[in-house]
């Protein structure tokens, strides 16, 4: 493998004050004992031993949880709109990984569909993915099953594999290559390097222990769409919260909200889920007010429909859904008793 | 007896229960899908009734489902839970008699989160977790670690009272007495109101930044039973949706003004919440307000009229201060 580099993990800090010259770099943060990708402190890179993946994904730096649209005035003369100040810079995402760069991968697609998103593309151009493969998947993970793997590399611009006192480093996109070009203080790979690190994938890889089929799901999604008796026993513990879809790396939907302080507003978008019992109520009111219809909204969302107008499953496996769920709601379980079809 | 005890004859009970059509479901816990999990067993199956289980890691307050339910359903209810099924029945939410309450006295539950603050492991990480009366040892890598109990049980259990169930049909097991003289770990109500209030208002408002509105809080509340959530009103807007701080904030006070008088102190709120917001630090206070100034605790009466519900003249009037 040629070009691939070698860092020693305590140069960490060093290598992310060189690239934070040039980008704001952001890294997996803790929060009041929550975690997400975070602006780097310039000093900080205790991360290398607690993180295993973020409580919310990196979906978050890219569409958050609430952002300004723009402002608008009303006057004697009639309504001004501001536009929203953007914060545009170049940005790094240091140690994402596999699966959540995969999410932002179907983020693209669906922000891009029909019409373009400035919000959520603005900030996807400007920002450069450095991958963290994981050496220490949850019990909760399965991206194995969704032909991705700790190690998969697709999505991001250099990946980085953790081979123990050190890093081995591989360029991926030409983005990659040329920070990696301009990059001080990285030595060549050997091969030894090499072979330890096709030894770490391997290893991972098979710590990912739990499974899902997923060959036809959408064809038996859709053959058991209006199986009420399978659909109401799977959901029968939801409690209709927005954990799962809200902490998905995937999810993508959002409400939108004007605030109205005198005669000055401000348009928020801000998430919404489809677990809720009042999403979408537009016109008259929500056409899934029972909760097994809701539920079969997020799974078949996933699984069937974003595969039937895309080409691929909007789900990465990164277990979140699972690992939050306060009720252990499983849709690994939930896939694996999709009836087969007759 | 032994959970192990207790899982045999709950499992018993609530087969018989289905069998002879006095209940339509069953609601307790079965073995969850991640390490030391467990999960709601919802079923009108009596075969299902063998995947019934009680271990330390009962969590989940399962009356939450009963006003979801049409139909008489046998229900799994620890100390806390019990009362929360008593609370729905004074909102006439429940029926007493379309309820089967079979009671577990709780020694307290282990809180994962503790467990892993512990011992800087995650859940999955960990070898096994072994409850044996006010010790519990849980293994690493092979190796036993031995903790007093109070260490991880959640700060709920520390401070519960009444750990039996006071309103049952079937108690399952020796009525147990409360965990006595120990501190609650994240719960610190008497440090942040002795802290000044700008403080205190800067505190709050970094947890509640941290809100996202997922309403897992609320969602998962039985006191929360309304049909129609005041977040969710447009007209008027009492707030907005988007998860400002300051909307956050209000969102939760005005829920836990709801939910005074109905709050068992089970903990869920805290438990569930994804951002680590210490809700209880709210919701136990309101506990103990109306406790001192009614002297009432939710959930204790069926035949009681719900705290905010009823007055009398006689009742002290210096409650607004």
């Amino acid at each position: 493998m040629s070009g691939s580099k070698i860092i020693n993990k305590k140069d960490i800090g060093k290598l992310l004050s060189q690239w934070n010259e040039e980008f704001v770099i952001l890294v997996p943060s803790k929060e009041g004992d929550t975690t997400k990708m975070a602006k780097w402190d310039g000093k900080d890179t205790g991360f290398i031993d607690w993180y295993r993946n973020t409580v919310q994904a990196s979906k978050t730096n890219f569409f958050p949880p609430m952002e300004e649209m723009f402002s608008f005035q009303k006057d004697k003369e009639g309504y001004h709109i501001g536009l929203a100040s953007s914060d545009k810079h170049k940005q790094l995402i240091f140690a994402i990984r596999p699966c959540d760069a995969n999410a932002l991968a179907i983020l693209d697609v669906a922000f891009k569909d029909g019409y373009e998103d400035p919000y959520y593309l603005s900030r996807r151009k400007d920002t450069l993915l450095i991958g963290l493969g994981c050496i220490n998947p949850y019990d909760s993970c399965f991206c194995t099953s969704l032909g991705s793997s700790p190690f998969d590399s697709t999505n991001v611009d250099i990946m980085f594999t953790d081979i123990g006192e050190e890093f081995f480093i591989e360029e991926v996109t030409e983005a990659g290559k040329e920070l990696v070009a301009k990059t001080e203080g990285l030595r060549e790979a050997s091969k030894v390097d090499e072979a330890k690190a096709s030894k770490v994938k391997e290893a991972s890889y098979n710590k990912v222990t739990r499974k899902i089929d997923t060959r036809d799901i959408d064809k038996k999604l859709l053959a058991c769409f209006e199986n009420k008796d399978y659909w109401e026993k799977v959901s029968a513990k939801c409690i209709s919260c927005g954990i799962c879809t809200f902490l998905c790396p995937t999810c993508y939907c959002f409400d939108i909200n004007d605030e109205l302080v005198r005669k000055q507003g401000t348009r928020f978008r801000s998430w919404d889920s489809c677990a809720f019992p009042i999403y979408t109520e537009m016109p008259v009111e929500n056409p899934r007010l029972e909760k097994w219809r809701r539920v079969r909204q997020k799974v078949c969302h996933k699984f069937e429909f974003f595969p039937m107008n895309f080409g691929v499953v909007a789900c990465t496996g990164c277990g979140r859904c699972i690992r939050l769920c306060g009720v252990n709601w499983d849709i690994t379980q939930a896939i694996e008793s999709v009836p087969a079809i007759i | 007896m032994k959970n192990n005890e207790i899982q045999q004859r709950l499992r018993q009970e609530a087969k018989t229960l289905l069998e002879q059509g006095q209940v339509e479901y069953i609601v307790g816990y079965e073995t969850g899908s991640l390490k030391f999990t467990t999960t709601p067993l919802l079923t009108k199956n009596k075969d299902d009734t063998d995947r019934l289980i009680v271990n330390p890691f009962i969590v989940n307050n399962l009356s939450v489902y009963l006003t979801e339910i049409k139909g008489k359903v046998g229900i799994v209810a620890k100390g806390c839970d019990s009362r929360s099924v008593v609370s729905l029945i004074q909102d006439n939410k429940i029926a007493r008699e379309d309820i089967v309450i079979m009671g577990i006295p709780c020694p307290g539950l282990i809180d994962l989160k503790k467990v892993e603050l512990l011992l800087s492991k995650d859940r999955d990480e960990l070898g096994n977790i072994t409850r044996d009366e006010d010790r519990v040892v849980i293994t690493i890598d092979g190796k036993g670690r031995d903790f007093p109990i109070t260490e991880v049980l959640f700060d709920n259990c520390l401070e519960c009272q009444i750990p039996t169930p006071q309103e049952y049909d079937i108690l399952l097991g020796e009525p147990t007495t409360p965990i006595s003289g120990n501190v609650s770990k994240r719960t610190n109500i008497k440090e942040l109101e002795a802290t000044p209030r700008e403080e205190r208002w800067n505190f709050w408002k970094e947890e509640f930044s941290r809100c996202i509105r997922c309403y897992a809080c609320r969602n998962v509340c039985p006191a929360c039973f309304c049909q129609r959530c005041f977040v969710e009103e447009s007209e008027p807007q009492w707030i907005l949706p988007t998860p400002k701080w300051q909307d956050n904030l209000i969102f939760q006070v005005i829920r836990n003004i709801h939910v005074a008088g109905r709050c068992t102190d089970c903990g869920e709120c805290e438990r569930v919440c994804p951002m680590n917001i210490p809700l209880r630090s709210l919701t136990r206070k309101m506990y103990e307000i109306v406790d001192e100034l009614f002297q009432y605790k939710a959930g204790m009466d069926k035949n009681a009229l719900p705290l905010l519900t009823a007055y009398e003249p006689t009742e002290a009037e210096d409650f607004i201060r």
